[in-house]
């Protein structure tokens, strides 16, 4: 193999909410030729960014994609836009920071409603955190410190391959041997890969994550329980796990869609909340979303930043209201109540449930993403876009908070803009459509 | 003849694979592969008389769809895993209980042999229509 003309470090990958940071990607003649530290969706992500992409921006006529300028298609976008009475603009969390700030402002010019993917990930957790509080720390301090983790709900080896080397299985300032002075365990319905790797595995049985978390909150707090099990699990191997948690130094709760898909959704992280919360009168405990998409946690904080509110906002009234269930996008779909969608970074399509499918075959759709999906089969604009990361730069969001600096390593294709540019022209031309 | 099915718990989520094929391309028949299957335990195979790699109409209240059948590595009887994707959400349920949150997990849902002899055409899920 030929040496790489150019590497670059510490680049972010920009798969999920590790957002590691420390990929060396080895650039040849304009294309990225090998990936290093990268787990395999990593390297999927990098090294065939360019397959399958939306080659022309293009609109829908008589049912088939037609190349049109890039400015056709902007104006087709905005006549869409203007003309519809219920927008609603979703996605966002696979894309940077800026882009949200453009997608916001249209929202607000067009009184639609933006929404980004949380919702149909840890948008319980956020009302969960909304009910109890929110507990907060870096991941640099779970490698660092935590010498019992738990994963609740969540299989870290499919969905966030480097969670568990670069933090839980990892040594530390205060964990010189990561096997011995560090525990982990698991918490899920199904023995998952995650589980095989793991120092304990509590399987519980589906649907009763609330009463698990509920009577380990009564343990803890000196309660006997009248029954026998809990979900599934002796009470004495429950005593045994509340023994555990409060005997450790430092303990760390990562959750995953095991706890906000299941039922009970945002209840099961208020009661995840007020256990830590608990376990902190006796020892040090933090909890963490294992957060999907790569900025997803960025589209929270930025959405929070400019309307006030992390998902599901309605500017309707030209003021921005919140309201999870009323302004999220499944509801939205399902009810049938908007009639055009404005599509960031997002393939709802293949991901909302079938009631979504019947409304978004029936309105227009502006879809601007890098590359083809079920969406933008559908969608009557579709716009092409930079990936972010890999081919224009920004900022992005981890699973802890920490906002890290997105590197642009190669040129998108020709006249192919990153996402906040062509959001920027949407909105200067609706404003313009607005006005008149 | 009436079907002889078996009642499953299904509960969808992600896999390495789902992950690496959606980064190539969702309409590529490697993603296909990855997220139209379900996973099922050796006695719910034997149950149904099957062989892993057969298809199966996995059905719920909200639908059904014809995929592949896989047997699980975990061995839980009732409980059947596919991965998330458009399949998947062909059986699950747009119900978020006013919070946003479609019902990806913990559904009842019954599995059969297939009559069909191919999975479920993905085209027509974006129609709607499935």
């Amino acid at each position: 193999m030929t040496e790489a003309e150019k590497v670059f470090t510490d680049v972010p990958c920009t798969f999920c909410g590790c957002l590691c940071d420390d990929i060396e990607v080895e650039v040849n003649d304009g294309k990225i030729v090998g990936i290093k530290n990268g787990c395999a969706i990593c390297k999927s992500r990098f090294l065939k960014h360019h397959e399958n992409r939306l080659e022309h921006p293009s609109i829908m006529k008589d049912g088939e994609q037609s190349s049109v300028s890039l400015d056709e298609a902007v104006s087709k976008a905005v006549e869409i836009i203007a003309s519809a009475r219920r927008l609603l603009i979703y996605g966002l969390s696979s894309t940077e920071n800026d882009a949200h700030r453009e997608a916001y402002k249209i929202a607000e010019l067009a009184g639609g409603v933006v929404d980004n993917t949380s919702s149909v990930c840890h948008g319980p957790t956020i009302l969960g955190v909304q009910e109890s509080g929110e507990a907060a720390g870096a991941l640099a301090e779970v490698r660092n410190r935590a010498d019992l983790v738990i994963y609740w709900g969540s299989n870290p080896l499919a969905a966030h391959p480097r969670h568990i080397s670069r933090y839980t299985r990892v040594a530390g300032e205060y964990i010189k041997d990561p096997k011995k002075d560090r525990k982990i365990w698991l918490v899920d319905i199904r023995k998952s890969e995650t589980a095989r790797t793991v120092d304990k595995f509590i399987k519980l049985q589906p649907g009763t994550d609330l009463e698990v978390i509920s009577s380990l909150r009564a343990l803890l707090r000196g309660h006997r329980l009248a029954v026998d099990e809990v979900g599934g699990i002796p009470v004495s191997e429950l005593q045994e796990a509340v023994d555990a948690m409060k005997n450790a130094k430092y303990g760390i709760l990562f959750f995953g869609l095991g706890l906000t898909q299941s039922k009970g959704r945002f209840r099961n992280i208020d009661a995840a909340v007020r256990l830590i919360q608990d376990l902190n009168s006796y020892t040090k405990w933090n909890m963490m979303p294992m957060r999907g998409h790569y900025n997803v946690s960025g589209a929270n904080k930025t959405s929070t930043w400019q309307t006030g509110y992390p998902y599901a906002v309605d500017f309707a009234r030209g003021y921005p209201r919140y309201q999870p269930g009323e302004y999220t996008a499944v509801d939205l779909l399902a009810r049938g109540e908007v009639d055009a969608m404005l599509n960031i970074a997002a393939d709802p399509a293949a991901h909302f449930p079938k009631a979504c499918l019947k409304t978004l075959s029936q309105i227009p759709i502006i879809n601007i993403d890098p590359k083809e999906n079920m969406t933008s089969r559908l969608a009557t604009v579709n716009i092409p876009v930079a990936v972010a990361g890999i081919e224009c730069d920004g900022a992005a969001v981890r699973m802890d908070g920490l906002p890290l600096y997105l590197h642009k390593i190669i040129d998108p294709p020709e006249g192919v803009l990153p996402d906040r540019d062509v959001l920027g022209m949407i909105y200067k031309k609706l404003e313009k459509e607005v006005k008149k | 003849m009436s079907r002889v099915g078996v009642k499953v718990t299904l509960t969808s989520g992600r896999t390495l694979l789902q992950g690496r094929t959606l980064e190539e391309g969702k309409l590529t028949d490697a993603y296909r592969d990855a997220v139209s299957y379900v996973e099922l335990d050796g006695a719910t195979l034997d149950a149904l008389g099957i062989e892993p790699g057969s298809l199966v109409e996995v059905e719920t209240i909200y639908g059904s769809v014809v995929v592949t059948a896989k047997k699980s590595r975990g061995e839980e009887p009732g409980i059947a895993f596919m991965p998330c994707g458009p399949y998947a959400n062909t059986v699950t349920s747009d119900d978020t209980q006013e919070t946003g949150m479609p019902s990806f997990k913990s559904i009842e849902a019954q599995v059969f042999k297939a009559d069909a002899s191919t999975i479920s055409d993905i085209e027509k899920f974006v129609g709607g229509n499935p």
